[in-house]
């Protein structure tokens, strides 16, 4: 049984890894601004999500109710930041494109 | 004028640095602070204030003028960023938009204004569209931030946290409601005044708990002393009076907050900003 939560939990941290990585490239490797908030703002929110799950997986070692509530806690962690993360990236673009700020195409690289 | 101002710095900089000197090095295990007090606090602060986390133990109890001095700290912040920035002289120029048609009208002449109604309403100088989705979520998102300020506040004696914490994230959920809406939207529903009784009372109720205690025939800031007042739960006084204290820093901290970004942000004039 242990090994089993051991292998899910730990499965579901190396899946989180995976795209909080990804993200991190995404950002560095991304040409302009707003198809970079793209990575910074799915990738994070969905390696949270991983992260938070393989951390509650474990947490089921010792069941009892506080582990229960505590991992209830954790989830609702994770559903704030998927409410709040997409709302401040678009808020972000809006002011972007408030600014004028005009996105990257491959036509403007080759004038 | 500023190079004396410069000087007087620089002066009480090299004082401080020089004050530094006598201070014990980093982590030093013979310092008198590793070999005697945080073994005693270690020891001793369960038994004593029946407060499991020890760092509110210390911090509101066995440091209590310091943490109350901090408050009043805070309290005369806002009160600096109040008397500096606050512009009662009325605004120049004053924006309204028919709200049907969306036409923009701008009055130079100061003396001439329009009551906003159905049809008519204030606009900020940099008004933007509102975006309904912003707008949804921070509906959506305020109130939770502020259950949570709460629990951080009513938690300080058992888990991290505590008033000055608390306070900050009730504050930041007030400075978003500002943000996703309008500044008027938020000075609607906390006024100035309100935030100003607020300051003060928050400053009062701690003052006030040790001023309480030596009415009880203690000494300032005794909570033990207030025993008499909770005869249901005697044992658990001092955590109790540690839970009063930071009441009042949360509150104090919550209206400073607030205080200080609606005069940065509207220069003062309370009208229009971020």
């Amino acid at each position: 049984m242990h090994i089993i939560i051991n292998i899910l939990s730990v499965s579901c941290l190396l899946m989180g890894l995976i795209f909080f990585i990804g993200g991190a490239v995404g950002i560095m490797r991304m040409p302009d601004f707003y198809s970079r908030l793209h990575p910074a703002g799915k990738l994070d929110t969905l390696g949270i999500f991983t992260m938070v799950a393989g951390l509650v997986i474990y947490n089921f070692h010792h069941l009892s109710l506080g582990v229960v509530l505590l991992s209830i806690k954790m989830f609702l962690i994770v559903f704030f930041v998927f409410l709040a993360s997409p709302t401040a990236t678009h808020s972000i673009v809006d002011a972007g494109m408030r600014a004028g700020l005009r996105p990257w195409t491959k036509k403007k690289e080759k004038e | 004028m500023k190079f004396l101002g410069l000087v007087i710095v620089c002066l009480t900089g090299g004082l401080l640095l020089y004050g530094t000197m006598d201070l014990p090095n980093w982590g030093d295990p013979a310092s008198p602070a590793s070999t005697h007090l945080s073994d005693y606090y270690i020891e001793h602060i369960v038994e004593e204030t029946q407060v499991p986390n020890l760092v509110t133990a210390v911090l509101a109890d066995y440091r209590g003028y310091d943490t109350m001095f901090e408050t009043a700290v805070v309290f005369c912040a806002g009160l600096a960023c109040f008397l500096l920035l606050r512009d009662f002289r009325p605004g120049k120029d004053r924006y309204y938009r028919h709200i049907p048609t969306g036409v923009m009208l701008h009055f130079k002449n100061p003396d001439t204004r329009m009551i906003p109604g159905n049809e008519f309403e204030h606009m900020d100088k940099d008004w933007v569209p509102s975006d309904i989705i912003i707008k949804t979520v921070c509906r959506i998102l305020i109130p939770f931030i502020q259950i949570y300020a709460l629990y951080v506040v009513a938690h300080g004696d058992f888990s991290p946290g505590g008033g000055f914490q608390g306070g900050v994230i009730f504050g930041s959920s007030l400075i978003l409601m500002a943000i996703s809406y309008n500044l008027k939207t938020l000075l609607k529903r906390v006024t100035e005044k309100f935030l100003s009784m607020f300051a003060a009372t928050g400053v009062l109720i701690y003052v006030g708990l040790g001023v309480l205690a030596m009415i009880m025939g203690g000494q300032f800031l005794d909570y033990g002393m207030l025993a008499p007042l909770v005869p249901w739960d005697p044992g658990h006084i001092r955590a109790l009076g540690m839970l009063g204290v930071e009441i009042g820093v949360g509150i104090a901290v919550m209206s400073v907050m607030v205080i200080i970004y609606v005069n940065i942000v509207s220069e003062g004039r309370h009208d229009e900003g971020l």
